[in-house]
Formats: structure tokens, C-alpha cells, sequence
């Protein structure tokens, strides 16, 4: 079994400030070194000073992966010597010596999947190296040292690649949702991943430029680490860093030396002291969560629970679902959206392509519940609105997709098809069974269209007199 | 006992070369020793002390640019970078 | 023109004209230029600066334009404490030449009321020694006798007041960095409560036991400099918002009627007779204002000293990482170097003491030991506070030696680091628990040197405090500074 853990790096991206000074949250497109002040270019003698909404942001976070928040939250210097460092430590959130980092123990669960999440923390983003020439030249650019950031360890509960996507996808969507980031700007969200096989070793996953290519370069990873144990070679715990050039991992050239970060509380920020009234006017901030609007979905309307966990789960379609669903058609408009719309578009990409509006849904969902089109017929305006954005009744016309339901229209055309297949005609009388293929061609010559209940209670009595 | 290899150890994680590893490791090992004793004090309580801030306190998320530009005071390179030396 | 006068009296005649700023300050800097060479308070002395400051409030006083409180006041101030435009080294070549483009706060404060930063003074490397002999710019000297040491950390702070190439001088106290010097020069020196006083610009070494506390002649005068420099800061998260008190205030109101707790662990066992005797010759002068004294024993200060040098070691280690040479420092090429290579060579340019800090810290906060020392270490903090809270029931005041031996000999201890750790015994309680405590010079040993008596009081009662030492200090009659 394939085991992949991943831990995920969020700018807190809509903030005004840096977690610790007044710089500018916002480094993106400056003059090198520009965004500076003492604090976070590290000076002798400056003190950070800690951003209130930095832990607002990363407390809406912690609720809404149903992490717990602790009372009392405490910061960790993590020391290591590094040039994107300006103190040579970096201030983070550390758990080992009790629950002091802004969220721990939570869950959120993905189209059925259960995925744990270990630990939430605010920390600094260190600034931004930069390679020079043959030389290999480092320059520093500190604009974006002090830039405040969430990381998000999950347990190891991904059995495969395209479930750390999918559930990826749903972080973006939610972080986003929530106000606290704009995942796709360049940067602000990066992953690491951590992968084993069955009781083999674990290998850390590094240097995945787009969160997008943790997939490609975990599914790389699975395979060679399974080839390796098939041919009977255990797998050596360490860090591959991913080429993007070559797609493939590249165990990391000099091993990384055994870190020892001698972690110790960061003296200059005090504990802070989080009041239930402080929760509750976090919570009052944020937008509903998932695991409510699953629960809502369920009792309100008799969502199946799957389907309402795929819903809930996907902020875009939910919103949809929102716009488009009225009491008596919501659970038709969660099918339409789960079972067919899904399938078009999974991506954020594909998402924003999509013509359909919140209106077509819901008159596609009445018109299936009314009768007006079978739900194969539904399928395909559905397709065709998707791509065009017309109005249902365009697409209607234009692909001929009137429910025939009328019992005259019916009969017509299945004395047409008696006509043709005499010889199944008297099949179907001898043995019932067969019925199914007078049907099929009633439906052929409707072109789906024709009421399937309608056509066989027509063609029964037809061959029964 | 603390040896030749634990001082150097110790010098590679404060990034400091030790010229003469030999002139501390007999002072360090003492005072260490010394340390030891934290060892055998009885506690009746877990606390440690520290300053405590209710987080409606903390700083607004307000932008205010530093008052002077910061890199004409530092070691600036090319185009007002800081140099470091190479990684590798 | 009398150098030696308080503060306090400076104020009182520049605020009337009959003292010339101009010429005080003058005098100041020929005084400097004098004894410098005996005694080595000073790294920066900034001459130029400090007469046209000097002349420019002189020229406000005459046209009867609003003065800061300070009238020109010289001071110095310890070279760990940031101010703009003048050199910032921390006695260490790392810094040599480092100019900081900003105020510390308590610098800042000094500056907005008038007073005249006459210079920066030495320490030991960046705060780590309590003899100052180990400052990359050489040891300064006690003015009672050239051949000892004066104390320190804020060796400079205290050599400068009592040579009185100054009125007053902000120092920091990590471990009793304020209360040695005073005690060995002779003169008054605070460590407020932790978060009374702003540590924006102050040089980090043990950021969560230290603070910036002011030395004077006097003990009015360390509470008018307290006045100016205390108070919540933006730019430091530790500082506590209380109201605001004047020290000055009452400082005279005497300590009839008040108990005072004889701390048994701080006067026993090695501790050096005259100095037993003097301090009970205190005790006795306090009985007799009127103060009822007992003992009280707080067996949590036999951990002290190690609870101390852990954390001390372990913060000293992480708080000096950033001197790696890239963004300032002294000038060293980065060509032909690895990172690694070149920070490690550019780092080893520490002093021994900072270096035996820094390894000590490494190893009490390497993986598998911080349960073992690091969180002991604080838990015997939290241990010391309980049992002062306890104390504090039964008495308003603490009394100690601030130092349990005498000044000693340039180079005497030098070799045996953790000899030198055991004589800060006395001091370090109120830095791991956070209370303020005084050293009051109170007698000048047999073989002419100083001897200070400490106090102590509970956190953020630096007024009741002042009144007692101002009571203490009232009953001395000490020789001038045979320099």
C-alpha cells in the first residue's frame, strides 16, 4: 500500500503587512530589497511584533479544517544557517513540547476519503535567493523575508497520487473561499509530499515549483519505489528534489546533513491568549463550512450523503448548487452537478471555461423532474449548454430534445417499428423477455426521446391484444 | 565526556571553525557537568514563566513603509541585492 | 565647575543658567580625554556632536524655548544599545564598525528630553562576562584601583559614572550586568521589572531574562532616568502596558514600618566576610529607619546559576546566528568561499566567552537534551518566582550583597569560566524571575574597594523600591573616587 503525506506551504496572501513589521505582505514585482525594514532584515537589536489578523487568518484556517485551537499559542525559533534567513532562524510554531501552534488534530474529508490533518502553523516565509551566472553568484532578495505563512502537515492517509490532487484542489478552492489566500498566485501555495510503499522507507518530496506537479512527481516516485521493492531493493530514506526539466525525482546531490534545529521559544513574542469570544468572532467571519453545508445538504434536502460530500467539499460547485437549487429541485440539481457537470470540468481551469449558468441547472432540473426531457436527453443539453451557454430551450430545439411523452405520438411510431420488425414482434409476443428490443428501437427512432415507462406500457398492450 | 568530536559537533552547528577545539572542551565538559544538577531538582509544578498577550492586542495589520531605504545601511551588491557565497 | 554633582542637581542649576551646558559638557570631554587611558570606559566618545547639542540648548534655555527635561544631561551609553548614526559594536569585531540606522527606544526617549549621548561604552562581547575584560576593544579598569576589574557586563556604564566622565548611563542587565558594575564602582544601578523598560534596540544575548537599566550617582537620579525611559513600546511585544508612575515622586518617604527579608542563600557560605559585614552593618541601619528585618531562605536560588547559564547559553546561540557577515559586519569577501566556509570563518571571529556560550547553548538545546536542561532551566524560574511570591507575602523587601566577594584582579578569574558564573549568584534571581532589584553603594572595603548592597522588590514596584534604597543611600558617607 502507498502511503503519501504532504505538508503545504500557504501565503497568507490578503493581509497588509508581514507577520512580524509593517513591510508590505505583498513583495511580488518589487526592486530588490525595497520591502525592508530592521525587523525583517534582521538588525541587531529589532524585535518582531506579531500581526493580529496573521493569526485571525490562520485560526479561519485551523476551523476550517477542523483542527483544534489551543487556548495559549506559543512561537519556536528554528535555527538554521541559511542565506534567505536574515537571522539565521526562522520563527515558526512547534508542537513537541505541547499543543502550542494555532491548529492540531483535524480532518476533512474528500469525496469519501478521511484525510487527517496533523498540525497547522504560522511562520515566517524566509526571502528569495537568487543564482547568478557560471558562478554560481548568490544574491538575496529579503522583500519577501517575514511574509506570513500557514504550513499544513496532514497525516500520511493518501493511498494515491490523483487523491493528493484532487484534495489539493479543494485546500485552493478553500483557502481561497475563506479569504485568507489567493492560491494561485506564483508562490503563494507550495507542497512537499512524503511517500512510502508498504513497510518500506519514507522519501521526502522537495522543490515541487507548481502544487500542481506534486501529482506527476509523486506518481514517479510510487513507481520507482515500487520497481525497486518488486526486483527486491529496499527503498533508502531520504529527500529527492523534483527535476522539472526531466519529470522525474533526483535523490538529493550531497545528503542533506542530519539537522539538528534546536528549537527554542521565541522569547520576544509573548504567549498569546485566544478567547472563546475571539473564536467566536473568527467563526462569525468565516463562510459556512464544509462539513456544515454537508450536513445541511443531507438533512435539509435528502442529499445522498456521497453526493453531498462531493458537493460541499468543491467550493465551486457548491456555489453553483447555491445559485441554482429551489426547495423542491435540489436534489435533481446535486445529481446534475455530481453525476454529469463533474465530469466535464474537475479542473480550475476547465471550471472557469464553463458557459453553463446557475439558471440553466435549475430549469434542466425542472424540466427532467417535469417530465419535459428524459434524463438522457438532459445529459446532452447539458453538454451543449456547457460549451455554448445557450438557454435550455435553444439547445432543445436546436438538438430536438422534446420529451415525447403523448401516448399518440408513441403509438405512431410503434406501429412503424411493428411494421419493420415482424420478426421480433412475434419473438416478444412467444417470450416477454425480448421486449427490451422494441423498446430500444422506439428509442432509436425518437432519438431518445420518447418516455421510456410510456413506450413500454404501449408496446405491452400492442402485443398483448 | 565531552570529546574532540562533540566540541567540533557543537562548532558546526553555531557555524563557528573552533582554531583550538582542545581550549574548550574541558571548560565546556565542566560546566555541563555542572548543568547536570538541573537534573536532580524535584518540580512541583510544570510551569515556566512567561509574558503573556490576549491576541485582541497584538498589532493591527496595518502597511507602513520603513522611514529610510534599509539597503543603502547594509553590505549591498549589484542592482541592491546582498551577496551570499555560492551553496554549492 | 564640580563634574562629580548628581544629575538631578545638573537639572536643577542648567534649568536656571547657572550652569552652563556648553561648559559642562566641555569639561566632561576634557575629563574623558584625561582618565581615559587609565581607566577605558569609553569605545566611541562623540566630542563634535555632543558641544553642539551642548550649545543649542543652551541656546534654548536662554530664549526660554521649551527644554526636554534632561538640560543637556551627558550620558552614556552601553555599546549594545542602538543609536543612529553612532558606531554600535557590542565591544565585538563582529560589529566593529557597525552603524545601526536606528535609535533603541530608551535611546531615543533620552534624546527627545535633552539629554546629550556623550558616547558609547565598553562591555564585555556582546554582554557575555561580568568583569569586561572580555571586550575585543581591551578591559576597562575600576577606578577605585586600575589593577581590578570594574564589574559588568556594563563596566564602561559604571567606570564612566564613577569617574565621573558622565552624569548617568544606560547599561542592560542579563544577569546582573547593571548591578556588578554598580557595586564594584560604587555607584547606583536597576534592573527594572522584565517588560518595564522598551528592549527595541537593545542587542539581544538572553532576550527573556534581560532589560536596559540606568546608573547613576544617585538613587533620585536612576529614578528620574527610569522616569524618562520606562513604559510600554510598539516596537517590543514584551512591554506591559501600566500606567503611568513617577519615580521621583515620595522618593524621600522612608521605610519606617516596612519588612525586609534577609535572603539566608545569598549571605552564607562563600561569601567574603567584609562583605557579610557590611551587609549586616545595612541591615542594621534599616532597623534603625525603622524597617523590621528577618530572614527569609528561598532554597530555589541553589539552582540558580545553572538554571541561568542554560538559558543565558541556549538564547546566546540562537540570538547571535545572525552575525554571519552578509548583510553587515565587518569587510570579508565572499569570493572562493562555500557559505558554509565563509560563515564559519567569519563567525569565528567571536571572543572565547561568546564562543564557550554559544557551544553551551548548542548542546543543551541539541536534540534529546532540551527536556533535560533547557526546560528544567525554566521551570526552575518559574520555581524561584513562586517561592519570591511567597516571600513577598511576608515582606515588602529582599536584601543581599549584590556581589559576594569583593572586586578582584584584572586577569585573575579569566581562565575559569565557571568560578566567574558562581559569583553572579546574587544577581541572577531577579532576571530569571523578572523582579527589579537596586545596588546601593554602601561601604569601601579595608582595601578601598567598593561594596554594594542590593534590594529587591516584587514586579513593577520600582517605586516603593526607590524610596528604600533612596533611604539606604541617605545613610552612607562615601570618600570621592581617588582617581
Amino acid at each position: 500500500m502507498t502511503r503519501i503525506g504532504l505538508e503545504i506551504h500557504c501565503q497568507l496572501t490578503k493581509l497588509e503587512s508581514k507577520l512580524f513589521c509593517s513591510c508590505k505582505a505583498e513583495y511580488r514585482n518589487l526592486a530588490p530589497n525595497s520591502n525592508i525594514c530592521p525587523v525583517c532584515a534582521g538588525l541587531p537589536g529589532s524585535l518582531p511584533i506579531l500581526n493580529k489578523k496573521a493569526v485571525e487568518k490562520a485560526a479561519m484556517i485551523s476551523l476550517a479544517l477542523g483542527c483544534t485551537i489551543p487556548q495559549k499559542i506559543g512561537f519556536f525559533r528554528k535555527n538554521y544557517f541559511y542565506p534567505d534567513l536574515p537571522k539565521n532562524f526562522q520563527i515558526t510554531q512547534y508542537n513537541a513540547y505541547g499543543p502550542t501552534s494555532i491548529g492540531s488534530d483535524g480532518k476533512i474529508t474528500i469525496q469519501g476519503k478521511e484525510i487527517n490533518i496533523r498540525r497547522i502553523q504560522l511562520e515566517e516565509d524566509p526571502g528569495r535567493l537568487v543564482y547568478e551566472g557560471k558562478s554560481m553568484l548568490t544574491l538575496v532578495d529579503y522583500n519577501r523575508a517575514g511574509t506570513p505563512l500557514v504550513e499544513i502537515v496532514t497525516e500520511p492517509d493518501f493511498e494515491t497520487p490523483k487523491q493528493v490532487r484532487v484534495f489539493l484542489n479543494v485546500l485552493a478552492d478553500l483557502v481561497e473561499n475563506i479569504g485568507v489566500s489567493d492560491p494561485y498566485l506564483e508562490g503563494a501555495m507550495r507542497v512537499d509530499g512524503n511517500i512510502s510503499e508498504g513497510d518500506g522507507n519514507r522519501v521526502e518530496i522537495k522543490n515541487v515549483g507548481s502544487f500542481r506537479d506534486i501529482e506527476k512527481a509523486l506518481h514517479f516516485e510510487m513507481t520507482r519505489q515500487q520497481s525497486l521493492l518488486e526486483r527486491g531493493i529496499p527503498v533508502v530514506a531520504e529527500t529527492r528534489h523534483w527535476d522539472d526539466a526531466r519529470r522525474i525525482t533526483v535523490s538529493s546531490r550531497s545528503k542533506e546533513e542530519e539537522q539538528d534545529y534546536r528549537y527554542i521559544p521565541e522569547a520576544d513574542i509573548p504567549i498569546v491568549l485566544i478567547r472563546n469570544e475571539s473564536i467566536e468572532t473568527i467563526k462569525k467571519q468565516m463562510p459556512e463550512s464544509i462539513v456544515a453545508k454537508r450536513e445541511r445538504y443531507v438533512k435539509k434536502y435528502g442529499i445522498p450523503a456521497q453526493v453531498a460530500d462531493v458537493l460541499s467539499s468543491d467550493r465551486f460547485y457548491s456555489d453553483l448548487f447555491e445559485k441554482s437549487h429551489n426547495e423542491k429541485n435540489a436534489k435533481e440539481v446535486a445529481n446534475i452537478i455530481t453525476t454529469d457537470l463533474l465530469s466535464y470540468a474537475d479542473t480550475r481551469e476547465k471550471k472557469l471555461e464553463l458557459k453553463i449558468t446557475a439558471q440553466h441547472i435549475s430549469s434542466l432540473a425542472d424540466s427532467i423532474m417535469d417530465n419535459k426531457l428524459t434524463r438522457n436527453s438532459g445529459k446532452q443539453a447539458l453538454q451543449e449548454m456547457v460549451k455554448t451557454g445557450k438557454s435550455l430551450l435553444d439547445v432543445m430545439a436546436s438538438l430536438d430534445l422534446g420529451h415525447v411523452s403523448d401516448v399518440n405520438s408513441i403509438e405512431k411510431i410503434i406501429d412503424e417499428v411493428f411494421k419493420e420488425e415482424e420478426k421480433a414482434v412475434t419473438e416478444a409476443r412467444r417470450n416477454p423477455d425480448t421486449i427490451n428490443y422494441l423498446v430500444g428501437k422506439v428509442m432509436r427512432k425518437t432519438k431518445g426521446k420518447a418516455d421510456p415507462a410510456t413506450t413500454l406500457d404501449i408496446l405491452r398492450k400492442k402485443l398483448s391484444s | 565526556m565531552v570529546e574532540r568530536k562533540e566540541i567540533e559537533h557543537l562548532g558546526d552547528l553555531v557555524k563557528v571553525d573552533l582554531k583550538e577545539p582542545e581550549k574548550y572542551i574541558k571548560q565546556v565538559e565542566q560546566i555541563i557537568k555542572y548543568f547536570d544538577r538541573l537534573d536532580t531538582v524535584e518540580f512541583n509544578s510544570d510551569d515556566t514563566l512567561r509574558n503573556e498577550v490576549d491576541s485582541e492586542n497584538l498589532r493591527d495589520d496595518k502597511h507602513e513603509p520603513y522611514d529610510i531605504s534599509l539597503i543603502d545601511h547594509l553590505k549591498k551588491d549589484q542592482d541592491n541585492f546582498i551577496r551570499a557565497p555560492k551553496m554549492v | 565647575m564640580n563634574l562629580g554633582i548628581s544629575a538631578t542637581e545638573f537639572v536643577s542649576q542648567a534649568k536656571v543658567g547657572t550652569i552652563s551646558v556648553e561648559e559642562f559638557v566641555a569639561k566632561t570631554l576634557d575629563r574623558i580625554k584625561l582618565v581615559e587611558e587609565k581607566v577605558h570606559a569609553f569605545i566611541t566618545v562623540d566630542n563634535q556632536n555632543a558641544l553642539a547639542k551642548a550649545k543649542e540648548i543652551d541656546k534654548k534655555i536662554k530664549s526660554k524655548d521649551k527644554v526636554g527635561i534632561c538640560f543637556g544631561m551627558p550620558v552614556s551609553i552601553k555599546d549594545n544599545l542602538c543609536t543612529a548614526g553612532m558606531k554600535t559594536t557590542c565591544a565585538s569585531k563582529m560589529l566593529e564598525n557597525f552603524i545601526a540606522p536606528y535609535d533603541a527606544t530608551v535611546v531615543s526617549r533620552l534624546k527627545s528630553e535633552d539629554a546629550i549621548i556623550i558616547g558609547k561604552v565598553n562591555l564585555d562581547e556582546f554582554a557575555m562576562g561580568s568583569t569586561t575584560e572580555f571586550s575585543y576593544f581591551g578591559p576597562s579598569r575600576n577606578p577605585w584601583n586600575v589593577d581590578y576589574v570594574p564589574g559588568g557586563s556594563s563596566g564602561g556604564s559604571g567606570v564612566s559614572v564613577s569617574a565621573l566622565e558622565c552624569l548617568a548611563s544606560l547599561g542592560s542587565d542579563t544577569g546582573g550586568s547593571v548591578r556588578s558594575p554598580a557595586s564594584f564602582c560604587s555607584v547606583v544601578g536597576l534592573k527594572p521589572t522584565y517588560g518595564l523598560v522598551s528592549r527595541y534596540g537593545l542587542v539581544s544575548y538572553a532576550n527573556s531574562i534581560e532589560q536596559v537599566g540606568p546608573m547613576a550617582r544617585t538613587v533620585e537620579d536612576v529614578a528620574f532616568l527610569l522616569n524618562i525611559i520606562s513604559g510600554y513600546d510598539s516596537h517590543d511585544d514584551t512591554t506591559i502596558k501600566n500606567d503611568s508612575v513617577d519615580y521621583t515622586k515620595d522618593i524621600s518617604l522612608g521605610i519606617s514600618g516596612k519588612k525586609i527579608g534577609i535572603i539566608t542563600q545569598m549571605i552564607g557560605q562563600g561569601v567574603d566576610q567584609e562583605v557579610v559585614s557590611a551587609t549586616n552593618r545595612a541591615i542594621s541601619k534599616l532597623q534603625e529607619l525603622g524597617a523590621e528585618c528577618i530572614p527569609i531562605s528561598l532554597d530555589a536560588v541553589e539552582h540558580s546559576v545553572a538554571a541561568y547559564y542554560t538559558i543565558a547559553s541556549a538564547e546566546a546561540s540562537s540570538n547571535l546566528s545572525r552575525y554571519d557577515n552578509l548583510r553587515y559586519g565587518f569587510d570579508f569577501g565572499t569570493e572562493g568561499y562555500e557559505f558554509k566556509a565563509f560563515i564559519s570563518k567569519a563567525r569565528s571571529n567571536f571572543g572565547p566567552e561568546v564562543t564557550r556560550r554559544m557551544l553551551l547553548g548548542a548542546f543543551v538545546l541539541s536534540a534529546g537534551y532540551y527536556g533535560k536542561y533547557y526546560l528544567k532551566a525554566q521551570k526552575v524560574r518559574a520555581m524561584i518566582k513562586a517561592q519570591l511570591d511567597e516571600a513577598f507575602k511576608k515582606v515588602d523587601f529582599l536584601i543581599s550583597p549584590t556581589m559576594p566577594i569583593l572586586p578582584f584582579k584584572v586577569g585573575e578569574k579569566i581562565d575559569d569560566p565557571l568560578k566567574l558564573y558562581l559569583t553572579d549568584i546574587n544577581t541572577i534571581t531577579a532576571n530569571l524571575s523578572g523582579i527589579p532589584a537596586i545596588s546601593i553603594p554602601f561601604e569601601i572595603s579595608s582595601s578601598g574597594l567598593p561594596i554594594g548592597i542590593q534590594l529587591f522588590a516584587n514586579s513593577f514596584e520600582e517605586k516603593k523600591l526607590l524610596q528604600a534604597a533612596y533611604a539606604l543611600h541617605k545613610t552612607t558617607h562615601l570618600p570621592e573616587v581617588p582617581l
